[in-house]
């Protein structure tokens, strides 16, 4: 893996985990049910519409593509796959 | 024998098994982070809507996405997939490099809130043992060399 590819990875990583660790928080700013662009462990954008998330991310000036979305499930919501 | 770690962490209402990892094509060329439920209730690895739009692929990389749609069912809706034969995910904190047939979900009732999935199809393809213990928060798949 190359350092970039490193350093992509591990920025991702990191916000996919401060993302799901900080859940209760980002919920209590109002992004329940909302997609949610994570960025240096910050919100960067949150919209119900990821179509238009993603269109707010590239005026932004930002890849989507590199940059770590979820989505804020409500409190008590559970995923069966 | 190689490890992977996984992350486990509450997710939609459970602790999980997450595998971070970039999901690399050389065509279409894609290239990008993925974050994936371990899911060995899930024979393959597919690629969630999220991630999918997030790639934003033109019509002429999604024809390049050869095969048949597969129909499948995710989380309660029905969609059908289009295989990537020849897609490598990248693991950190290791020099794993796996190429395999990935799932895209090209048409049907998309749920962009569905996770990407890794399933038992990639632990077959490396003879891998998962160890899950979310006790004690600790996940990790075995591989041979």
């Amino acid at each position: 893996m190359t350092n970039q590819e490193l350093v992509l990875l591990k920025n991702f990583e990191e916000d996919s985990l401060w993302f799901n660790r900080n859940i209760e928080e980002i919920r209590k700013e109002g992004f329940t049910k909302k997609f949610v662009a994570i960025k240096g462990k910050q919100i960067l954008e949150g919209n119900e519409n990821i179509d238009f998330l993603i269109q707010q991310l590239e005026k932004k000036g930002e890849n989507p593509s590199f940059i770590f979305i979820g989505f804020v499930y409500p409190k008590g919501f559970t995923l069966i796959l | 024998m190689k490890k992977i770690p996984l992350s486990v962490e509450h997710f939609a209402g459970n602790l999980r098994a997450i595998a971070h990892f970039l999901l690399r094509s050389e065509d279409p060329h894609l290239f990008i982070p993925i974050m994936a439920i371990v899911d060995t209730g899930s024979p393959l690895t597919l690629i969630g809507p999220l991630d999918l739009k997030k790639m934003r692929l033109s019509k002429i990389q999604i024809q390049k996405i050869e095969g048949k749609l597969n129909p499948i069912n995710v989380g309660g809706g029905e969609v059908s997939t289009k295989i990537l034969e020849k897609t490598k995910l990248k693991f950190s904190n290791t020099n794993v490099e796996i190429e395999m047939p990935v799932h895209f979900p090209l048409r049907g009732e998309e749920n962009p809130t569905q996770p990407s999935l890794l399933g038992v199809d990639f632990m077959l393809k490396t003879k891998a043992k998962l160890y899950f213990n979310p006790s004690r928060k600790e996940a990790y798949f075995e591989i041979e060399d």
